[in-house]
């Protein structure tokens, strides 16, 4: 029995069902022609060795309604580019072009250029869709040209050139921006680059200028060839490795050099390891991960372990350091919803990460007091995963919750914020398997067990 | 070719050749050009058989 992957039907030829655990992708006739055109080739065989494209095995019999059927590897987290920092989209749009440019070299082309076909695999993009690659036919441009701009390069430049974050707009628009909303953000100098004049300025223009304007047959007519498209993936691929986005070293100095975080850090690694190897979790996320020290105990330890945090600059500087670690940028107040079509295509973070062992050090009080949310709410949340937590209480007289109510009066914070009322709200829902006090008292990890119902 | 699911945006399409350098200038030129004289081919035809008010 198949069930149907809601993230995979826009593309006729090709889509994904699930049977139990194992990963068909079902073809049509065209479908199958790609296939077996891509199969072939020796760009298939070294770009799966290298773990730059997913592999794919050919199903003997394909199940009814489909002309030919693939197996996948399953993947075993799923994040979205609004969920990337800066260097993976970057690392995803690098892959995209050099996988275009090496599958043209052997006459196949990718009908498409969407970051949702790449997912991260042991820190590193990986694209997903054997779907996507189909035989190039001579005089045909790239037709994924304005995809690869909306969605992978005008979020690069946003963040490079105008200093905005990509993830929000990309969250609320997945096309991303177009030409024309690229080219009012941009500055009048910005407009006038090189790489800005013709791929946004230049690109919007003949956009307003020939909007559905057949023009396929005169391109093949007037003797576009490959050679034209290889030569605007070599230029692409040069501006997109020239972008660079300067947050990065910020946050990551600014929060090394908070003074709890090494006078604690190895007390807490310890207690965590404690944790990790008496309930020996397949599947860890650590909320408000930081700078991914304990999201690193866990991977190290064997367990896919997602490092959620809000923190772009620090999550970045985890996933160039080739962390092993998911990583995924969401303010925590505001986790990822379940979207896309039918409001089911893209599924929730909590429903993708189904975790384990959650780790939640660090966080709860920048939750109470920054964010203002119930310490009761906090916690049923957190029971809400449904496994057990390692969670760090903060208390109302730590120096770091000093500076987070500096600006608060006691009227405007929530009740139940003391060590006595946070534990007789933990026990309502969780068996303490552990505790431990921390430094100078202001702090406890807690080793907890969701009550059952 | 299959023309695909995705819509590529004609202006986009023929931006690709002139992205290409000076040779896909020339192309995208002589795309232009046919374009033009296509439509005004269209134009032209149906001049011809629509109805004159005298």
């Amino acid at each position: 029995m198949h069930r149907a992957d809601p993230g995979s039907f826009r593309d006729p030829a090709s889509h994904i069902v699930f049977d139990g655990d194992r990963v068909v992708r079902l073809l049509d006739e065209r479908g199958l022609q790609g296939w077996n055109a891509l199969s072939e080739t020796s760009f298939f065989a070294r770009a799966t060795a290298e773990g730059r494209l997913i592999g794919a095995a050919r199903l003997d019999r394909a199940p009814e309604g489909a002309v030919g059927a693939l197996e996948h590897p399953r993947l075993r987290f799923i994040s979205y580019p609004f969920e990337w920092t800066f260097s993976m989209l970057k690392d995803a749009a690098l892959l995209q072009l050099d996988l275009l440019a090496e599958a043209l070299a052997e006459g196949i082309t990718i009908k498409d250029a969407t970051p949702y076909n790449i997912q991260f695999v042991s820190g590193r993009p990986m694209f997903i869709d054997i779907g996507s690659f189909e035989a190039y036919s001579d005089g045909e441009p790239w037709i994924g040209y304005r995809q690869f701009t909306r969605q992978f390069l005008f979020p690069l430049l946003l963040r490079a050139h105008v200093g905005i974050a990509f993830q929000p707009w990309l969250r609320g628009n997945p096309e991303g921006p177009t030409a024309a909303e690229m080219r009012s953000l941009l500055g009048f100098w910005q407009r006038l680059k090189p790489s800005t004049l013709l791929h946004v300025s230049l690109q919007a223009r003949m956009e307003e200028r020939m909007s559905g304007a057949p023009i396929r047959e005169q391109l093949k007519t007037a003797g576009f060839g490959v050679e034209l498209i290889l030569a605007n993936i070599r230029k692409l691929r040069r501006l997109v490795e020239r972008l660079e986005w300067t947050g990065s070293a910020e946050g990551w100095i600014e929060y090394e050099s908070c003074r709890h975080v090494g006078r604690d850090r190895e007390a807490k690694s310890e207690f965590l390891r404690e944790a990790i190897e008496a309930h020996k979790p397949r599947r860890v996320i650590d909320l408000g991960a930081n700078d991914g020290h304990f999201s690193e105990i866990a991977a190290a330890a064997g367990s896919l372990t997602i490092a959620v945090d809000g923190d772009e600059p620090v999550l970045d500087a985890i996933y160039r350091e080739r962390s092993q670690v998911s990583i995924v940028v969401s303010d925590l107040t505001n986790p990822s919803p379940s979207q896309g079509w039918a409001g089911v295509e893209r599924p929730a973070l909590a429903e993708r990460a189904q975790p384990d062992l959650v780790i939640a050090y660090g966080l709860i009080h920048h939750l109470i007091y920054t964010a203002s949310i119930p310490p009761s709410a906090v916690l049923d949340w957190l029971a809400d995963f449904g496994c057990p937590v390692v969670l760090e209480f903060v208390s109302p007289d730590d120096e770091m919750v000093s500076k987070l109510t500096a600006n608060k009066t006691e009227a405007e914070l929530h009740p139940g914020r003391s060590r006595i009322e946070f534990e007789e709200e933990l026990a309502r829902r969780f068996e303490t398997t552990g505790s431990r006090t921390l430094g100078e008292g202001t702090r406890v990890l807690y080793r907890l067990r969701a009550l059952a119902g | 070719m299959f023309f695909g699911y995705l819509d590529a945006g004609s202006g986009s399409l023929i931006l690709q050749a002139i992205l290409g350098g000076a040779a896909g200038i020339l192309v995208a030129f002589k795309a232009w050009k046919a374009r033009l004289v296509g439509k005004k081919a269209v134009a032209d035809t149906q001049a011809d058989i629509e109805p004159t008010d005298s």
